[in-house]
Parts: structure tokens; sequence; C-alpha cells
């Protein structure tokens, strides 16, 4: 007989099965030779999956970016009103509606103030795409850092600053190189957010196939156009590089980092 | 010479250093003992210009260097944990203040070869055992030519038979280099090989007293400060 303290573990397995795995089973099975045929022969898919991962890279590198310059004001600047806003709004992109983030970023780049760059500003481009990627993925990398420099210690800042370096060069020197994995498990994780952001990316980029679909729009598009079969063999593309590039972060920063950043 | 001069220090409320004064002669090791909590690791910080006194000084060869952050006071600082700079080799570490225009590259064979670390140079931190991390950053401190040197702890990661080595290696690096050494240790025999003067750090404040064992009978005392620890 289960004792009540077993129950949540006794649960767990087929809570987890049904819920997370099961979905995902369905819609392997649902891959046909036909709807794989589809999509690959699609040239849309290919430069909706072009699209997504050059954006997804470029939102990833600039969320490390900004990232590494939030760490320094956490090491250095801990009182100061910058880094206080920056470490609350960091998890805003996580709590906010990621249409409202995308309507942000519209209001925002649009025509209002970018006018002079274009008839919708930076609007419905790839800069736009890269964006909205970055605005949902940054928190992410910004998490990653914070998490390694608690690991870092400030020791090592400490040492260099009494053999002469600066806080910026301490930081630059001694803490940056000592962040790798955080910072790989940040670029990783900001990549893997970016490939499956949806909302914010149809908002501000749009969905113009062959210009700013991504693989999501993609599977949006081939689903409201009743193809599922290509929806479906596109979801499994996007399913096999999710899983890719988890098991990638996983291998290179531990499990450990992975949920240190994410945490 | 090492001048701290009534140094108060408080984290918020909590007062860690109350008045320490304590003078320190080139070529003198003074070893500080305290129970935990006592502010000797914050002792060595202030000194160290990490941590700022909310009053009294820090004078180096008579010069104020209270107000100056630690990269100008060419103080030579090992924490607790050896804290070698995990991307550079033993070399790399060693030599890591000539970025800063510091230390003579001549002196690294003789530092190396003093504190046995010749077969090492190449090697990363995390390939050392914790009596090599300790001497690398000993050597890391000295080589940066530091008109003072804070050891706080240094053997604490190394295992006893190590240690009866490195004790004696470390009091003749000590000798050699010349400087004033504040030395923080739990340990009355490391204490004793190391030590040239000793005081004890109790409740915030310090003082001085002439022998290892009149240290441990001051810490079992307590009250002989006249308030608790």
């Amino acid at each position: 007989m289960i004792g009540r303290y077993e129950l949540l573990g006794a649960l767990f397995p087929p809570l987890f099965f049904l819920f997370i795995v099961f979905p995902l089973v369905v819609l392997a099975l649902n891959l046909t030779p036909q709807g794989l045929a589809q999509a690959l022969g699609d040239p849309y898919f290919w430069s909706a999956t072009f699209n997504t991962i050059l954006c997804a890279v470029a939102a990833a590198v600039m969320g490390v970016v900004i990232a590494v310059g939030f760490g320094y004001y956490h090491l250095f600047k801990r009182d100061s009103v910058i880094y206080r806003v920056a470490d609350f709004l960091n998890d805003l992109p996580i709590a906010l509606p990621h249409t409202v983030a995308g309507l942000a970023l519209l209001l925002a780049f649009g025509r209002r103030y970018f006018w002079w760059l274009g008839e919708n500003g930076l609007a419905f481009t790839l800069v736009a795409v890269t964006l909205a990627m970055l605005f949902v993925s940054y928190p992410l990398a910004a998490r990653a850092v914070q998490a390694g420099l608690e690991e870092v210690g400030r020791d090592l800042v400490e040492v260099a600053r009494t053999l002469g370096d600066s806080p910026a060069q301490a930081y630059a020197r001694v803490v940056i190189p000592a962040l790798r994995e955080a910072l790989l498990g940040g670029f990783l994780l900001g990549f893997s957010r970016s490939l499956s952001e949806f909302a914010a990316v149809i908002m501000f980029g749009g969905n113009l196939p062959g210009r700013t679909q991504v693989l999501a729009s993609y599977v949006f598009t081939r689903v409201e156009a009743g193809d599922l079969e290509a929806a479906v063999a596109a979801s499994v593309f996007c399913m096999v590089l999710s899983l890719v590039m988890v098991a990638l972060t996983r291998s290179l920063t531990g499990a450990g980092g992975l949920r240190r950043a994410q945490g | 010479m090492l001048k701290v001069e009534n140094v108060h220090f408080s984290y918020g409320d909590r007062p860690v250093l109350r008045g320490v004064s304590l003078s320190v002669e080139p070529g003198e090791v003074r070893v500080i003992f305290g129970p935990n909590g006592s502010g000797k690791s914050t002792l060595l910080r202030v000194v160290a210009g990490i941590l700022r006194p909310d009053r009294g000084r820090i004078v180096i060869d008579g010069e104020d260097v209270t107000d100056r952050p630690p990269e100008d006071r060419r103080v030579g600082y090992v924490p607790q944990r050896p804290t070698l700079f995990p991307h550079l080799t033993v070399r790399g570490n060693i030599t890591y203040s000539l970025r800063n225009g510091r230390g003579d590259p001549d002196r690294l064979d003789e530092l190396v070869k003093l504190l046995g670390l010749e077969e090492h140079l190449d090697r990363r931190p995390d390939e050392l055992s914790g009596g090599y991390q300790s001497r690398v950053a000993l050597a890391r401190a000295l080589f940066s030519d530091p008109r003072v040197l804070l050891l706080d702890e240094p053997l604490s990661d190394v295992d006893p038979a190590a240690k009866r080595d490195l004790v004696r290696r470390f009091r003749e690096v000590l000798d050699r280099a010349g400087v004033p050494t504040l030395y923080v240790t739990h340990d009355p025999w490391e204490a004793e090989c190391v030590g040239d003067s000793y005081t004890v750090l109790l409740g915030g404040r310090a003082v001085d007293v002439d022998t290892v064992d009149e240290a441990i009978e001051r810490l079992k005392r307590g009250a002989g400060l006249g308030e608790g620890a």
C-alpha cells in the first residue's frame, strides 16, 4: 500500500508521461513520408529554417554580450539603481505575454521612431525577428551569468585587484574566462529559447514566407492552410533540433550547469 | 613597515573590528590568532583595501593608504582558499602581475625553485594538490613585489604530512622576501614555526602576546579582554 508521502513519487511517472512525453510521441507518430517530402521540397521551409537558425544565433550572441555587461554590474555595482532595475526586469520577459512583448517592440522600433529606416522602421525584417528573439531569450543568458558568478566567487576578483587590476580589468582578465561554461550555457539556452519563439516574432517580425518566416510560424501557417502533414514534418524537425540543442547544452555544461542557468 | 591604527569595521550593525592597532616591521611575520568570526579575515581584507574601515588608518611604509583601492596598495594577498586563476597555468598565475607592470621576470626562477614548483609550471590549477595550490598562491603574491604580505590560513587545505615540509619552505621564502607579513592560522605548531610575533583577536580587539602558549591561554580564557568573543 502506498503511503501519502509516497503518493507524489508514485504519481510522477504517469503524469509526466501523459502530459509531457505523450504529446511528443504522438507528434512523431503522425510523421508521414508524404508530409516529410512535402516539407523538405518546400523552399519556404528551408528559408524558414535558415531564418530561424540565423536569427537565433544572432539573438543568443547579443544576449550573452548584454549578460556579460549585466554580470559586471552584479559583481561591482550591486547597489546601483541600474543594477536593481535590470535585475528586476530580467524576469519580466518570462512573465510577460509574448504578444505584449512583440507589440512593445513594434511600437518602439516600428515606423513611429524608426521611420527613417524604411516604411515600417525595423518591423517585418530579420532584424525585427532577431530583436524579438533577444527580448525573450536574454533573461536566460543573464541568469546563467549570474549563477556562474556565484560559483566563481569574489575571491578571484579580490586577488586580481591586489595584483594591480582595476575592477574592469579583473572582470575581463579573470572573471570572464572563468565564466566560460556559464557563457556557453547562456548562449545555448538563449539559442534554444529563440528557436521556440513564436508570438513576439510574429507580432514584430511578421510571418512573411521567404522573408521573415521562421520555423515556428511556418508550422502555424501550414496548420492554418490545412496542410497538417507538412506541419507535422516541420514540427518533428523543430523537435529534433531542440532535442539536439538540449543534449548539446547538457553535455557541454553538465546537467547541473543547465539547471543553474535556468534557476 | 605596516601600521594598523585604531581600525574599526562593521558589517551593517555588527561591529567586527573595534579599534584594532598593530604594527609589523619589515621581515617580521606576525601571526594573528582568534576564534572563528573574530575578524581575522576581515582585518586582512581591510589592510588589502578590499574592505574600507569605518574609522582608523592603514599606513604602509609611512604612507597612509586608507583611501586607496587594492590595486594601488601593492599588497600581496593569499585568501583562505588558494584561489588560483583557473584558466591560467601555474606560470601564468605566478606572473599575472606583469600585466600591470609589477614584478621582475628574473625572480620567477628563484621563487619557483624555493617553493618546489619546477615540475608544475605548465600545469593548470585543477591538476594540483591543495599544497601545491598554496605554494602557487604564495609565489604569485610574492612575485608582484608587495610592500606587505597578507596570508589568510594559507595552509588550511594542506594535509598534515605535507604541511611539515611546506611550513619550513614558507618560512624560508618569507625570510628572503623581507616584507611585513600578517599570517592568520589556527594551528599552534604552524604559528610557532612561521611566526616572529603574535596577536590575539578577540571581541574585535587586538592584544599582542609574547608566545603561542600565551595566545592559546588568552583564547581559552576569552574573558581576558573583558568580554566574550
